[in-house]
Parts: C-alpha cells; structure tokens; sequence
C-alpha cells in the first residue's frame, strides 16, 4: 500500500543578518579543530568511495544491493540446488546462464523480476506456457520449482547488484617486456630495492595494479603533499599539506602543529607532490604497458 | 506515518490554511512558463533554452561584498534515506508568487520565498527505486509535477501540497528509477526516467497535465521495423539497451522542438553482445513535442563503453556564425568532447575535445567520435578518462558569448568482469586512477575553445558524480562553488574570482536568482540546506 501526504508543520528557518567578522573568526577556529577529519560535507563523495573500498565482498554486495533497491538476497544453498535443475530443464532454450538463447533472457523477465519467493515463479512453472512451446513442469516438485526460482534469483543478483561484481584474472601482460618498460621508465626515481617482492604487499593483482600506479599516500609519510608558503611578512612556513583551496591551505609542519593560511593577497604557496611523475605517467601510460609492468611485479613475490 | 502524526498533519495544515493565515495563492500562467527568469523561476532550467542566464543586474561585480544571508531553511526530520546517510538538496528551486518549491527523494517543500518558512511538506512512502538525487518539480498553473524514486508521476496542488492524481509509469523492479524534474510544455508534462541496472529501454513520456492520460511515449531504442535497428545486432538488443532520460531537455518554442539527452547504452561497460553504433543511445534527439516524434538525432558516443551517459544539459543559443544568425545548441558532454549543432537540423559546427582525452583516432563525416578498440574495457584494465562532467548544470552568457561547465579530469582504469558472448547489466566496473580535479571552463562554443579556465586546487579527487551547478548573469558574474564548501562567484568575461563564502556544504543542486519586492535574491542548495543571499539592506 502506498500511503502519502501533505504535513503541513510550519518550521521556523534560520535567519541570519550581517555575515560579521565574529562570525567569521569562529569559521576559521571550526575548520581549525576539524583538521585531520574528513571535511564535513566537502568531500564526502570521496569518503564514501574509501569506506566503499575499505568493505568486504559481502559488505558491498549488501550495501549494493540497498542502494539499488534489489529486493530480498537470494538464498544461494537454493540456488545452488537449483543450478542443475534449471540446467537439465531450462538451460536448452534459455541458455546456461539463462541469459537467453532460442528463448528469450530470462534476467529481464516481468515474471522474474516481480517474483520474491517463488510465488509467482513456481505456480508458472507448473503451467508452462504451451501456446509458446513451453513445456509445463507439473511433475517437478515445489521444493525442486523453489529452488529453480532462487537459481533465477541469483542469475538476476549477478547481473543487477555490481557490488558482487570481481575482477576477471587480469595478468594478461608479457612480464618480460614490463620488465624492460620498468628499467627505462622508473630507474631514475626507483631502486630494485622498491620492486624486491613487491606482489607480495598486495592482495590481488588488481590492487598491485593500483598500486604501483598510484601508490596510497596514507600511511606512507614520504608520498605526502607538502608546501613551503611565504606571507607578505617574509616567514615561509612549510609542511605535510592536509588541504588546500583557493582560499586557505593548511599545513602541519616537522613539529606536528596545524597552520591554517588564508591566501591572500602577497602569500605565496609553492606546491610539491612526490607523485607528480606517476600523476604524469597516467595521462600517457598505454593499456599494454600498463598490463606487462604488472605482470612483471607479479613475478616479484 | 503513524496515525497521531496524520492527525496532526491534518489539523496543522487546516489550521495554516485557516483564518489565522490566508495562504499562497499560486497559480503559474501555462503563457509564462519557459519565460527568461525575472520575477519567477518556472522551470528547471528557468527558462526552456538551458542557459540558467539571468538578465538582473541588481546584483554586480562591484557590490558583491555587500551580499548577506537572508535565511536558511535546513530539511530536519527526514535523516538518512535508503543509501543516502544525509539528505542532500540536489534540485533547482522553483519560484512562483513569491514560493519557492525544492525536493529530495520522496519529500517535496513548499517554502515562503521572503522568509524561509516552510508552507507544506509533502512525503511519499516509496517501494523500490534508487533515493540518489531528485532535480525538482515542474508547475502548470496550481499544479505541482514531481517524479519519485519507484516511477510515480505525482500531482500536487500549489497551495496546500495535496494530491490531485498519481501515474504510475515505469517498473521499479526493472531497476528503473526517476530522479528528473519533469518539463511543462503547453499541454504536455515531459517526464523522463532512469535506471541502468537491468539491460531496460530508455522512453521520454508526455502526459496531461490536467488527468495524466498519456499522450505519447518516444522510446530511446529503435522497435520493430525502425531503419535504426541496424545500429544494433538484433531486435532483443535494442529492447534492452538502455539510453535513460534521467535530465531535463530543453525546448524552442518557435520551432516546437524538445532537445532530450540520453543516457548510456547497455549492458555498461561490456559491448561485445551488442556491436553497432547502438542508436539513439548517447545521444541528443530533437523530438516534435506534440507528438514525440524524432526530427533528428546527433550521437555523442556511438557504440559507448564507459557510461559517458550523455545527459548534461543540450543548451539552446542564438549567434552569428559568418555573418548569419544561427539557432544553434551546445553540450558540454560527458565522454570529454565540447559539441555545438544547428538545432534545426542537427548538423554540427564543433566538436572538440574539452579535457585531455586519446580514446579516439578522429572523427566520421557527421562529426562523431570514432573510438579507438583498445581503449575499450578489457579483462586487464583499459584506462580512459572519467566523466567530464555530470549533472551538475552549465550555463550560457549571451553578453559574453561563452559557455560554462565545471569539469573533471583524470582517468580511470575500466574493468571488464563479463567477457562472456552475452554479457548483461554493467558487466565491469571502473577504479579511479590518480589525481582527478575540477576545472571551471569558460567555452567559446563557435570554436571549443576556452577563453578561460580556472583549475580548483585540491587535495581531494574531485567527485564525479555530483559537482556544483552554475548561474551566470547580465552583470557579467558567473555563480558557482567548489569541492570545498566555498560559494564562488567571478567576473564572467575573465574568470577573475570577486568574491567568495564558505559554506555549511558544497552548493549541491541549482543556482537561481530572482527580484522580490524590488531585491535580488540568489538562492541553491547546500547539503541539507537551502539558502538564500542577497544584498544587505
């Protein structure tokens, strides 16, 4: 049942008059205490997408499946049981994967998709649908028609939920020629000593993918962004950037203390990233040089 | 809502509508809508071109230090939706008579534009659908259109929020889902719907706005018998390939033509079941709006593979092009290239790369892209460049000629994880590589060129999935924000920064401006607030 309607609460807003300085002295000690937090709202995007990564397979399939709306998980020990079933009475017209083949996909189907628990699917099944060569499967029991509905069930979850989604076997490249790229590529930055065992460091070659093209700067102190800024009253004040915008950076400097800089007129901000070069890397690197340099680390355990 | 709440409802709203308080009166002249925005803002865009121009000049370069706060609504009571931890207002208000109109999934607002002070709050139970963002309603004279999640166009009334009639029009287990503002066009209600999850067919819909009776349906693939189908292996393909209509079009009224942007094709990232140009996914189409008929299409990605999901704003401007005045659209598309047609006939005058891209060996005859097969997703990781840009609205000033998008770059690895013959769904998915920042660029749109670019520096990727809009006026200003909760507004001839504030959140939906009793007012939203500026008294 739908149930809707009109609230009709009158709210009182926030009115505000003047933006004062007061205001804006009490902004900047805000965003002072906030440092080292994620900004608020500002990046929250790129929070979500951390937390995405950080989940298990499990985790993101549900939370997946939440954002899409997908309906119920399917039992997948009934899916299981299913399989077989559906491959011995289904799979010839609908194909193994029931992705279609002289009959329609099935993945896509009305009947399917407005189908929870079999309610639907099952009484169906023991009809067929004669008038367009489809057998009526009378003689399957419930239980096995339950289980054939769950195996739909899951084929739809594959497709649908992409939080269930895995990388295919991605080593595809030709490990010698990753080698020669590396040693004419990365030798002017990088020593054998960065390569020693490197796959060994990474879960998956997909990660190692990542990895080594653009290393993770948390926890690694050496691939932070740091800048020296110098006011108009001649102090330069240098450190680990935590953000910068048009208006403001913030440094913490070798002593651990948090400067929040309004840049204004006269203060000048000199930036370096230690990743400049992989950031340069990306924009050129090709696909085939990217797969060969990978399939060389993963020689590297 | 529990029973004591609906009394109380009840009995709040009687009240307000009561003695004690008299009421809004608002009706929207069906003659007024699509109008350049002064007094009102009767559309999503404000007007039907898409350029989010406005001609007030009350508010100017060198006054912008004197913009204050007026009020701020703050949505309250509602917390987190089904994955969505906090609202976000990620629509463009409307105003009619002095109210102003803002939503979220499931939660329509009317507010009192002079204070803030909320009118009726409408809310919808849904079952089913994506709660990622709601773009707004549209207003036919004391009607309120507004699209759910699950794929109900509602009818409310202006006054007091209360349901008129309900149409239910797409099928929330399909995976379709609406998020768009629908667009009033004389006596048709365009609605458009999206949801790429489950291999369905793209449609635009035109309906009554008095009863909801459908009066056409324009479907994004080609059916049965359509010439286009040879764009697509088979007729199952084509009635599975996606194409959503998930944002506002725009409109020439002379020319009776709605401009409809549509979405990526399906299954996403896996094309190997599908070869062809994949028509009119990708694409813009110029639909007659009576009859939902395709005049012409231009296709931005043929045979797409990276969700570059063509649906940004299709801009509609007049200019001299060698002397001769044109009618002439332009986009700002999200697979990187910068494209300005005749919106007569669709044919091209530019098409032009706006971000550092090399995923395609040149252009065909008609002036599209052709894409290069390596830089499609692959088993081992194809990298290519992330969305340009995304929903987030671009403008068009007609004083200074240029076209403003806030833009992405950086590149992504793109993963296939289906390489079966017969792939469905998304069949891949896409890891962010390296550093990706925002650029505000302001485009000649007779060239593609830049006249001027502002990079927004960042530690932080920029999202590519929401972004800030834009607002430019007649006072040369360009209104827009950063990644960073600043509200930035700058000289728009020059890109020069005037003035900036920082905010409770990122501007997170549309800039609108208007005069009310002799003042300009700029308002949008900021997370879960809506706020409105103008200058101190």
């Amino acid at each position: 049942m739908l149930r809707s309607g009109a609230i009709g609460k009158a709210k009182r807003p926030v009115v505000r008059r003047a933006f004062g300085t007061m205001l804006a002295a009490s902004c900047l000690v805000a965003a002072g205490i906030a440092i080292g937090q994620e900004p608020q709202t500002g990046s929250q995007p790129a929070a979500q997408q951390r937390r995405y990564q950080n989940m298990t397979p499990q985790q993101r399939a549900e939370a997946t499946r939440e954002f899409l709306g997908l309906g119920p998980e399917p039992d997948k020990a009934a899916a299981t049981r299913g399989a077989p079933l559906f491959r011995r009475d289904c799979a010839f017209c609908h194909g193994p994967e029931a992705r279609g083949a002289t009959a329609p996909s099935l993945i896509t189907s009305d009947l399917v998709l407005d189908d929870d628990l079999g309610e639907h699917l099952v009484p169906f099944l023991k009809k067929g649908r004669p008038e367009k060569g489809m057998p009526a499967f009378a003689a399957v029991p419930d239980d096995q028609l339950h289980d054939i509905a769950e195996y739909l069930h899951l084929q739809v979850e594959d497709v649908a939920n992409r939080g269930t989604y895995r990388l295919l076997n991605i080593v595809v490249g030709d490990a010698a020629r990753g080698k020669s790229w590396a040693a004419s590529h990365c030798m002017s930055c990088h020593t054998a000593e960065t390569f020693a065992h490197v796959a060994k460091r990474f879960r998956s070659p997909g990660q190692l993918q990542r990895g080594w093209i653009w290393p993770s700067r948390s926890g690694d102190q050496s691939l932070a962004v740091t800048a020296a800024v110098e006011t108009p009253d001649s102090a330069t004040i240098a450190g680990r950037v935590t953000q910068v915008s048009d208006f403001r950076i913030t440094l913490v400097d070798g002593l651990g203390e948090t400067h929040v800089i309004e840049r204004r007129a006269g203060v000048e901000v000199r930036i370096h990233d230690p990743l400049a070069a992989h950031q340069a890397m990306i924009m050129t690197l090709t696909n085939e040089q990217m797969h060969d340099v990978t399939a060389w680390l993963e020689t590297l355990r | 809502m529990r029973l004591a709440d609906a009394i109380w409802a009840s009995i709040a709203t009687v009240a307000l509508m009561g003695a004690a308080s008299p009421g809004p009166h608002v009706s929207l002249d069906p003659k007024e809508i699509g109008k350049a925005p002064v007094s009102s803002w009767t559309t999503f865009n404000g007007d039907y071109s898409g350029e989010r121009y406005s001609t007030l000049t009350q508010i100017r370069p060198d006054n912008v230090d004197q913009l204050t706060e007026q009020w701020v609504y703050r949505i309250t009571g509602v917390g987190a939706q089904r994955g969505a931890p906090a609202p976000v207002i990620k629509c463009t208000p409307l105003l009619v008579e002095g109210v102003l109109y803002i939503t979220i999934p499931d939660h329509v607002w009317a507010l009192d534009a002079r204070t803030g002070m909320e009118l009726w709050h409408y809310v919808w139970r849904d079952h089913g659908g994506h709660l990622v963002g709601q773009r707004g309603v549209a207003i036919w004279k004391s009607t309120v259109f507004f699209e759910t999640p699950d794929n109900w166009l509602i009818a409310l009334r202006t006054n007091t929020g209360k349901e008129l009639w309900r149409k239910n029009y797409a099928d929330a287990r399909m995976q379709y889902f609406s998020t768009s503002a629908p667009l009033v066009v004389k006596n048709h209600v365009i609605v458009g719907v999206g949801g790429d999850a489950m291999d369905m067919p793209g449609f635009l819909d035109s309906f009554d706005p008095r009863t909801g009776a459908l009066q056409w349906k324009w479907w994004s693939t080609p059916r049965r018998g359509d010439p286009a189908l040879k764009t697509w292996p088979n007729e199952a393909a084509s009635d599975h390939g996606g194409g959503m209509t998930w944002m506002p079009g725009t409109y020439d009224p002379d020319l009776n033509l709605l401009y409809w942007p549509t979405g990526n094709t399906n299954p996403v990232f896996a094309g190997q079941g599908r070869p062809g140009a994949n028509l009119w996914t990708e694409s813009i189409v110029a639909l007659d709006a009576d009859t939902g008929k395709l005049r012409w299409y231009f296709q931005l990605s043929p045979h797409d593979t990276h969700d570059f999901d063509n649906t940004t704003a299709p801009v509609l401007f007049d200019a001299a092009v060698h002397g001769q005045p044109r009618r002439l659209l332009a986009q700002a598309a999200r697979n990187g290239f910068f494209v300005t047609l005749d919106r007569i006939t669709g044919i091209y005058l530019v098409m032009k790369p706006y971000v550092p891209l090399d995923y395609y060996s040149g252009l065909s005859p008609q002036g599209e892209p052709i894409p290069i097969p390596d830089k499609d997703p692959s088993v081992g990781g194809s990298i290519n460049i992330v969305n340009a840009t995304n929903w987030e609205a671009p403008a068009y000033n007609p004083k200074t000629g240029l076209f403003y998008v806030n833009s992405a770059e950086g590149k992504a690895i793109y993963y296939l994880t289906d390489d079966s013959a017969r792939p469905s769904g998304y069949g891949g998915t896409i890891e962010g590589i390296g550093h990706t920042r925002r650029v505000l660029q302001a485009i000649d749109p007779l060239t593609g060129n830049a006249a001027w670019a502002h990079v927004y520096p960042n530690l932080n990727n920029a999202p590519v999935t929401v972004g800030p809009s834009i607002l430019t006026t007649a006072s040369n200003l360009v209104i827009t924000g950063d990644d960073q909760r600043n509200l930035i507004l700058y000289a728009a001839d020059t890109g020069r920064i005037l003035w900036h504030h920082e905010l409770g959140a990122n501007e997170s939906g549309g800039v609108i401006t208007y005069m009310l009793d002799g003042r300009q007012y700029i308002v949008f939203g900021a997370g879960d607030s809506l706020c409105s500026w103008s200058l101190a008294r």
